[in-house]
């Protein structure tokens, strides 16, 4: 339906006062609130929650990219005001627009006003850069997600710093819009949050309803074409075999010889060499007297050399199993200790827990040599 | 008891439920009594004048800190706790089940794994192999308990 309806037009909504009109369609609208909603999930999960919220954190994520390519696409498609073609962007126009708001009389403007168009525009920069570094560095640290297959962690460590960046980035923005919300709607009683509510405005002269319902049912055609598009090739591509992590046919003597006295490591949080000369100093063996026979020793070696840290691209690996130590351990790798310097010493005593090298104590996936973020879970006290 | 120990037991007790025993202890009791068996033919072809082993000479190994092993493990109690009945724990943390008989029917069966112990253990603590007297001596106390 054509959104550019003359103001007197007939077809114009009759039980309304004819000063306002109909400028903000139901899509924009519902796009606008879902979206501040589902942003205030990601940042506070993101700021505030520890790691293992990451799961809440990435679904928040998704929603989000959804909600984006969709605003995209209604920028294009949408009503009138919601197109980025009516933005009024010319920099002279903003001038002018900061200006009035210096001299305290802006005008009412029918859509965006200057400010908040530019505005609008690095809010939906900042949130498309969120978004594409963060399924990076998803893929890339994490291997998970629709782009575990297509980046390495080295990848997803600099997406993941562009995400941290873009993240006060789009706090600062967020902060600008709200001071500007309120500079509206107290000093200058604009009653812009009423109209991104109920989608009308009292237009300062001409301005044209957008209609009602067509363009919902329009909204809704394209916002469930586009879910439904990402939603497939998200759950494709992340079927993929992804990049860094690999799953392993680990030797039942492995995990039965070097099970006994604490949790079975991953070959790939070690160097090959490492792995060698532990298994080469198995009679003394941090203290203790860990020998093997030769057949039991050489299986072993094999399968914990074949598999070393430098055949997997994990944050682990790259931060803990590629770094060489004297005493061999991963716990004396420089990056392994600040990872876990905020845990209490109490902590690692628990029962459950026993000593900082019980690492499946706290990473319920250890074994697999992930070490999800989400999969981490830091025992509180003993069960009684 | 872990998972792996718990069905072990219930194959163990099905086992020997088939048989007149009315649990599988006798039946474990019956391997061990082998592996006693053969300690003590090693003990006495050692010529040193082997009478019998004691269970009171086991419970001294045992508990006896004799100062000539690896410093972080003075005792075979530093693990398996001066308790022979109690739960355990490797200076890493994990759990080790109770090491007398009696708690964890299902030890001393496998020759592999006490040899393997035995060797690693007896190095640890006392700095050098034990005797088939020790061993023998362990297990009878062990079977005791
Ligand atoms: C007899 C008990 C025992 C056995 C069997 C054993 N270990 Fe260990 N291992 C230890 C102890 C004790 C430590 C040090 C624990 C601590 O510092 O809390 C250790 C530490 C380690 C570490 C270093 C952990 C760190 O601090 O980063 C690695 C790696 C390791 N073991 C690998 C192996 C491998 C591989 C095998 C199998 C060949 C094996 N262990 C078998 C007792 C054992
Ligand atoms: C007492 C619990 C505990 C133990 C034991 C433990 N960790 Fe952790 N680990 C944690 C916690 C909690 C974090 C998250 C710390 C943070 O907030 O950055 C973590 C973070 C990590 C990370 C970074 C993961 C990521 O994606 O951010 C790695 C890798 C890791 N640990 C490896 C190990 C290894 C290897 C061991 C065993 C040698 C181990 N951990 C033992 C609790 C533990
Ligand atoms: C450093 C810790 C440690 C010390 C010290 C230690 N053990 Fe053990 N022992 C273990 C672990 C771990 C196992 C294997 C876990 C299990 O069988 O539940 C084990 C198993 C054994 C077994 C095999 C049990 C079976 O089921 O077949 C024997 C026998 C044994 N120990 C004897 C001794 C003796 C004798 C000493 C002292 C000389 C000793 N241990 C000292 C940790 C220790």
């Amino acid at each position: 339906m054509d959104a550019r309806l003359p103001l007197n037009s007939p077809q114009m909504d009759t039980e309304q006062p004819a000063q306002t009109a109909r400028v903000w369609d139901l899509p924009l609208r519902l796009f606008h609130w879902v979206m501040a909603a589902v942003v205030v999930v990601a940042g506070v999960t993101g700021f505030l929650a520890p790691e293992w919220w990451l799961g809440l954190h990435v679904i928040a994520g998704y929603a989000l990219a959804t909600l984006l390519s969709f605003r995209l696409v209604w920028g294009f498609v949408g009503t009138r005001y919601s197109r980025f073609g009516s933005f009024p962007l010319a920099l002279g126009g903003l001038y002018e627009h900061l200006r009035s708001i210096v001299r305290t009389n802006p005008k009412t403007v029918i859509g965006h006003n200057p400010a908040g168009a530019w505005m609008i525009i690095i809010l939906l920069v900042a949130l498309v850069t969120l978004v594409v570094s963060g399924l990076i560095a998803l893929g890339g640290q994490e291997n998970h997600g629709p782009l575990a297959a297509a980046t390495g962690f080295l990848a997803g460590e600099m997406a993941g710093e562009i995400h941290q960046i873009a993240a006060w980035g789009l706090a600062a923005a967020v902060a600008v819009h709200l001071l500007g919300v309120f500079a509206e709607t107290r000093i200058f009683r604009h009653p812009v949050v009423a109209a991104m509510m109920i989608g009308r405005k009292a237009p300062p002269g001409s301005a044209v309803n957008v209609p009602r319902s067509a363009h919902t049912v329009r909204g809704a055609a394209w916002f469930m074409a586009i879910a439904g598009a990402l939603l497939v090739s998200g759950i494709t591509l992340a079927g993929l075999p992804s990049s860094g992590w690999r799953a392993l046919d680990t030797p039942a003597v492995y995990v039965s010889e070097c099970g006994d006295c604490h949790a079975v490591y991953h070959p790939s949080l070690r160097t090959g060499e490492a792995w060698r000369s532990m298994m080469n100093g198995l009679e003394n063996h941090y203290g203790e007297d860990a020998s093997l026979d030769e057949q039991t020793v050489s299986i072993i070696q094999a399968y914990l050399v074949d598999n070393h840290a430098g055949t997997f691209d994990t944050e682990a690996a790259q931060r803990i199993g590629r770094v060489e130590t004297p005493s061999l351990r991963m716990t004396d790798v420089a990056y392994w200790k600040s990872r876990h310097q905020g845990i209490a010493e109490s902590v690692f005593r628990l029962n459950s827990v026993g000593s900082k090298v019980n690492c499946t104590a706290c990473h319920t996936d250890a074994a697999s040599g992930r070490f999800d973020d989400v999969k981490i879970h830091l025992p509180e006290k003993d069960k009684p | 008891m872990s998972f792996f120990a718990i069905a072990r037991l219930l194959i163990v007790a099905a086992v020997a439920g088939g048989s007149a025993w009315s649990a599988n202890g006798p039946a474990n009791a019956a391997m061990m009594q082998d592996n006693i068996e053969r300690y003590r033919v090693e003990a006495k072809a050692l010529g040193q004048g082997f009478e019998a082993f004691s269970a009171e000479r086991g419970r001294i190994l045992f508990s006896s800190s004799p100062a000539a092993g690896k410093p972080d493990t003075p005792s075979c109690t530093a693990c398996h706790t001066t308790d022979p009945a109690g739960v355990g724990q490797t200076r890493a943390g994990k759990e080790i089940a109770p090491m007398a008989l009696s708690r964890t029917p299902d030890r001393y069966i496998d020759v592999k794994k006490i040899e393997k112990w035995f060797r690693r253990n007896c190095n640890s603590v006392l700095g050098r192999e034990c005797t088939p007297l020790e061993k023998g001596d362990f297990l009878t106390f062990m079977a005791s308990q």
